[in-house]
């Protein structure tokens, strides 16, 4: 099927229009039509920046990763608590997702646009006003948006602007990654709980509705557990790990397990070469794929430091387990023993920080670790319904994929708050798992019924941007 | 308004509940479901059997028109005895019932759907179930009772 081809499910005053749904997050950006399982753009929401013959160029989706352009440096639009920072350049990031795989461009009507007017001689078109109304990319789209349930009025308000004036979208929501990641596993209550890259969260919602005081969050999400992984690399033995990205690899020998790598690196004059920011992104790359093949959650019960009940140190039986190798792009092989279990460790117990000078992530404290922030979520709620959260866990977000991880959360749960109802549901397909908040408003966006809550472009006219936080709460 | 899927409360479904609240016992339950058009919520059947496993047996087979497990919402009417002689008690409880075998669609909409309908009827008591060890006997009066009975 062509992508760029909408379904024809929704509808919108009584007209056949698909919705597009919006939810960016800090590494990647998922975009796609209402109705739809999955989002069918997804791009990193990173840009690169470069300059060519005095001009300077910006590209964006995966092109920033194909060619490493003389100066090409890479730069992300939010900031690491999930805020955006640069409006300008959030704006277009988000723009590519949709206009690259879903509306495209828009021309004016070919028979209002004035091109194919038969044109007395020597006179050109004046009427450009109506042309560029016609252009706007999200002209005939309503937008469903999601956001943390840390989003402050500001950026709800500067985001409805740009859905309503720079992209002309008739309609438009905000919606919240918690409320709807619980509501897509069938939940109203839920205890959210969402490992992204730039965040860990935790989420009271009730009766589809956030609660506020108890929201939580912290910076222990991917992109620092990258940063453990990288801990881990310098400090290995018997010498320590660089990741060579494949632009600078020509070729590669098959060397053994624990050997030096054999590889025949490129190099760059240093006007030729790009941004040491370019590097560290493909990097990032051979980190996730670590992530994904290696990298285990200690299971519980207890820390990976405990001793067990029949005296064995956890540490002792996670050695036993068998190691997991990893092939590295120059080559270079290891098989990764109970060190894959300590890179991630920190989550659940700040004190396993593997410490590192140059990582630009602070040691952790106890209150950012997982079961603190649950702790805290479930103090700032009211008594009578911790309950129901807990026997209503939801776990989303891509982090939440790596081994182990809804186990051990399920050991700390049941020891911290002994009850016989706490009863984590985490979706098995990941697709799901990686997009819930996106699935949830695919759906939502697609009935028939949601059109009383879209915002129309008349009400934002007559109320301005504050009407969003009066209707989207 | 929080966020909703917009999905429209049958008027039939609030004239009845209330009938069915003021019936002192004749009607045991009342389920509710979607309409096959996904527009509005409506009644699905209610019954009078004494015996809460028949309603719970009922509740838990609902299937969607692929044979798939079904969410359903329901009303029940629990009754109680206080303890020491004050006799008993009578509370409805509104139950959303979403197996996690639904279709993903359909859970979406119960659960999006759910606090609109809670709102129209205006039960004493709610309960979330997607097994059905979830709304055994002794739960349901637990939480009906706010605490006074079960368990």
């Amino acid at each position: 099927m062509n992508p760029s081809i909408p379904p024809s499910t929704a509808e919108y005053g009584g007209d056949e229009v698909s919705a597009i749904v919006l939810d960016p997050g800090f590494s990647t950006v998922r975009a796609g039509f209402a109705g739809e399982d999955t989002p069918k753009s997804l791009i990193p929401s990173y840009y690169g920046k470069y300059t060519y013959e005095g001009e300077e160029k910006i590209i964006f989706g995966d092109d920033i990763y194909v060619t490493p352009r003389p100066g090409l440096s890479i730069h992300n639009p939010m900031g690491r608590d999930g805020i955006v920072e640069d409006w300008d350049m959030a704006e277009k990031v988000w723009e590519y997702s949709f206009t690259s795989r879903l509306t495209g461009s828009k021309p004016g009507n070919p028979l209002q646009n004035g091109l194919n007017d038969a044109l007395p001689d020597g006179e050109l078109p004046t009427e450009m006003e109506g042309i560029e109304a016609e252009e706007k990319p999200l002209a005939d789209s309503p937008l469903l948006m999601t956001e943390s349930g840390w989003n402050p009025s500001k950026a709800r308000e500067k985001t409805i602007e740009i859905a309503m004036e720079n992209w002309g979208s008739p309609a438009f929501y905000l919606g919240r990654n918690g409320v709807l990641a619980a509501f897509a596993s069938g939940k109203a209550s839920a205890l959210v709980i969402d490992v992204g890259a730039s965040n860990i969260s935790v989420t009271p919602v009730h009766d589809g509705m956030i609660l506020k005081r108890g929201v939580q969050h912290s910076p222990l999400g991917g992109d620092y557990i990258s940063s453990q992984i990288r801990a881990l690399f310098k400090a290995n033995s018997p010498q320590p790990i660089t990741i060579t990205p494949h632009y600078l690899i020509s070729s590669k020998t098959s060397v053994d397990a624990g050997q030096p790598p054999q590889a025949v690196y490129k190099t760059f004059a240093p006007e030729k070469a790009p941004h040491e920011s370019y590097r560290a992104l493909l990097e990032e790359r051979t980190l996730s794929e670590f992530k994904e093949c290696v990298v285990q959650v200690w299971p519980g019960p207890n820390r990976l430091t405990a001793t067990g009940p029949n005296g064995i140190p956890n540490e002792e039986i996670a050695r036993s387990s068998p190691g997991r190798p990893f092939e590295f792009p120059d080559g270079y092989n290891q098989v990764f023993g109970v060190e894959r279990y300590r890179v991630v460790e920190s989550l659940f117990d700040a004190k396993a920080h593997i410490p590192d000078s140059e990582s630009p992530f602070p040691a952790p404290t106890p209150a950012q670790t997982l079961p603190e922030l649950i702790k805290s979520a479930l103090n700032g709620v009211d008594v009578d319904i911790r309950p129901h959260l807990l026997a209503n866990v939801v776990v989303t977000g891509a982090s939440s994929l790596l081994y182990g991880f809804t186990d051990r959360l399920n050991q700390e749960l049941l020891q911290n708050f002994p009850s016989p109802r706490v009863r984590i549901s985490a979706p098995g397909n990941t697709t799901e798992r990686r997009f819930g908040s996106w699935v949830g408003a695919s759906i939502l966006a697609s009935l028939g019924s949601f059109h009383q809550m879209w915002i129309s472009k008349k009400e934002y006219e007559e109320h301005g941007p504050s009407i969003v936080d009066k209707r989207c709460k | 308004m929080s966020l909703n899927s917009g999905v429209s409360i049958n008027d039939e479904c609030v004239t009845s509940y209330k009938e069915f609240s003021l019936s002192r016992g004749k009607t045991k339950y009342m389920i509710f479901k979607l309409s096959d058009d996904k527009s509005e919520i409506v009644i699905d059947e209610s019954g009078g059997e004494k015996d809460y496993e028949v309603f719970r047996n009922k509740l838990c087979d609902a299937k969607d028109s692929k044979g798939r497990p079904a969410p359903r919402y329901a009303v029940y009417d629990v009754e109680y005895e206080l303890g020491g002689g004050e006799g008993k008690r009578n509370k409805i409880i509104f139950i959303s019932w979403v197996p996690e075998e639904s279709d993903r669609m359909l859970r979406m909409i119960y659960a999006s759907t759910r606090e609109g309908l809670k709102t129209a009827l205006g039960p004493a008591a709610s309960i979330h179930a997607d097994e059905k060890g979830d709304i055994e006997w002794n739960t349901v009066l637990y939480e009906a009772s706010g605490g006074k009975a079960g368990k």
